[in-house]
């Protein structure tokens, strides 16, 4: 509470409350326009959000409240199925591999070697890329004619046949996810090589004097270390792939035949189909989940902080 | 990566056969320069591939593919320039990033500042909002978004893009800044207002500038974060004069002719000066980046 027996030199007829009331009129005033911003740009719009979709609004009339009827009518429909599912294994999937390979290349570059100042920078190139810029460019190298993907393949000799990865149902979500892996793991990379580096060395030191091997490090000194860093990684990458637009949207818009379909770009679609009421239904369909791992990542968040 | 841990100096003085420890130092060494250099190829063949593209004449995109362009040409910047009008919407990039980091960075750090630095009712709340909000998908907000821009009638415009790019850019740019803050010393604003300092002042003129490593880490996050954004543009803007790049390029796809090489003369303009940004600023950048604080 040092702001509070901080004197006021200038002012001296001033009473102790006075000083500490004008301290926190000051404090108020600086935090107001952020919090007058958010409550206006994200507080309202999210209930507002939420509202919509228990409505039947279209574009030009506001609808009337119309209970569980839109959620009930997409739970019917394949394409939200799909959504679902289609939701769930690129979260799963790209997370499992962006944490196996962003932890694999930080505890190679966190190892005393010449050179792993410029391998830091290479490998942390694609996070530096625009998202929309690396999944047109992924885009393109997947072409059947003129792809950089199939040239490969077919040049070396590892698989004859010119294939159109994002064309066909099987190859499809295995292509958003490998360059949503791609563009997503140095993120985790960075993160983990930061946790890595704030480990004391001693502890290592002082593991293989115990006797510890190489595995028995990794679990006794280096998991430790990286523990919470990697939770949290878990929880943010999994809000941001949940909710990615992009990489479904420039690489495949959900096709083919809804292979690749995830909610964002669903309620691209229901939006633009101008019935605003069930679009605003798709995105708020994943608020429970969602809800409990911001909640957990906030409370981790802030636990942090301190 | 089981000797990733170890330190080769000790590991040389142990006791032991010193030629077995020897050479299992130098195959730690080659396999861990292998992964690396497959890594670091699998990460710069698209960057290249969309810069060769870019540099190739059409009839080598599709027809006579290879690896290494035979004909360089500029041919396909100059369509993407003179033909598809790009500069407009590269300026329109610019504007909004521009506008969006400045008024972002200004504001929030008055609110990191006073959330650092004083106690007061409803700080834990405030600071537990600023948390949600960032955590908040832009996918849940672009609806209503659009509703709540179309009645401020500021649909279709840069202003109303700027304004809805504060709802990522400001919680960002808070909490970012609020870890930055909390690394200045308390100390040396008393000592600044004993010099005849006003709070404010504190802040400009000793807080600021301190943090100047960390402002310019989140004035780099949050353009690059205006600078990327596609969902919210692709729903506000409606008509081809007040198009982002990334709607522009965008919309180069959505056409029934897909033109590969202007496409990748856009990817190249748009991405590269970031890529550079981020290669040169990376230290600091990174030294700000506290587990989880930037999108990935």
């Amino acid at each position: 509470m040092s702001e509070v027996q901080e004197t006021q030199p200038q002012r001296p007829g001033m009473t102790w409350l006075n000083a500490h009331r004008r301290i926190q009129i000051f404090a108020y005033i600086l935090v107001t326009p952020v919090v007058l911003l958010i409550l206006g740009l994200v507080a309202y719009p999210f209930l507002f959000a939420i509202y919509v979709a228990f409505t039947d609004r279209v574009i030009g009339s506001v609808g009337n409240w119309i209970g569980f009827a839109n959620f009930q009518y997409l739970f019917q429909t394949a394409t939200f199925s799909s959504a679902i599912w289609n939701t769930i294994t690129i979260v799963v999937v790209t997370d499992v591999f962006k944490l196996l390979i962003g932890l694999g290349l930080a505890l190679l570059v966190n190892q005393n070697i010449p050179g792993r100042g410029l391998l830091r920078s290479l490998l942390i190139l694609p996070w530096a890329m625009p998202a929309f810029v690396a999944f047109l460019t992924w885009r393109v190298l997947y072409q059947p004619i003129g792809g950089g993907l199939n040239l490969i393949l077919t040049q070396t000799g590892i698989y004859p046949h010119v294939i159109d990865w994002l064309g066909q149902r099987q190859t499809a979500m295995p292509s958003v996810i490998l360059a949503s892996i791609w563009r997503g793991f140095p993120f985790w990379f960075i993160s983990i090589l930061a946790a890595l580096q704030s480990i004391p060395k001693d502890l290592y030191e002082a593991a293989r004097v115990d006797g510890a091997n190489a595995w028995e490090r990794f679990w006794m000194v280096t998991f430790p270390g990286i523990k919470q860093v990697v939770i949290i990684t878990t929880l943010l990458s999994s809000i941001w792939t949940a909710n990615a637009f992009e990489h479904v949207w420039l690489l495949t818009q959900g096709g083919p035949s809804d292979a690749t379909m995830v909610f964002p770009v669903l309620a691209y679609f229901g939006m633009q189909t101008q019935r605003i009421g069930e679009a605003a239904a798709v995105s708020v369909a994943m608020l429970p989940v969602l809800a409990i791992l911001v909640i957990v990542a906030t409370s981790l968040m802030q636990k942090d902080e301190d | 990566m089981s000797a990733s841990q170890a330190d080769p100096v000790p590991e040389t003085k142990k006791s032991g056969s010193v030629l077995d420890e020897r050479s299992k130092f130098m195959l730690g060494r080659v396999l861990t320069y292998g992964i690396l250099v497959l890594a670091v190829v699998l990460i710069v063949f698209p960057m290249y591939w969309m810069i060769s593209i870019s540099l190739k004449l059409p009839r080598e995109i599709y027809r006579t593919p290879s690896l290494w362009p035979q004909v360089f040409t500029l041919e396909n910047y100059r369509i993407l320039i003179a033909d598809k009008g790009f500069l407009r919407p590269i300026l329109n990039s610019l504007l909004v990033s521009t506008v969006v980091t400045v008024i972002s960075v200004l504001i929030s750090s008055f609110a990191a500042y006073s959330m650092v630095r004083f106690r007061y009712r409803f700080k834990g709340v405030i600071g537990r909002i600023i948390l949600f909000a960032y955590l908040t998908p832009t996918s849940l907000l672009f609806i209503p978004l659009s509703i709540l821009m179309a009645r401020l009638q500021l649909g279709n415009s840069l202003h109303g893009l700027i304004l809805v790019y504060l709802t990522f850019s400001l919680p960002l740019s808070t909490w970012l800044l609020q870890g930055y803050f909390r690394g200045v010393p308390r100390e040396l604003e008393e000592q600044g207002m004993i010099d005849g300092l006003s709070r404010l002042g504190a802040l400009l003129r000793i807080v600021l500038p301190l943090s100047a490593p960390g402002i310019a880490a989140v004035s780099i996050f949050t353009f690059t974060g205006a600078w990327n954004e596609l969902l919210l543009a692709l729903v506000l803007v409606t008509s081809e004069t007040e198009r982002t790049a990334p709607l522009a390029l965008n919309y180069l796809i959505t056409s029934d002719v897909l033109p590969w090489g202007p496409l990748m003369a856009g990817a190249v303009i748009s991405s590269v000066p970031l890529m550079v940004l981020y290669f040169i600023a990376q230290h600091f950048m990174v030294q700000g980046l506290t587990a989880g604080s930037v999108k990935g």
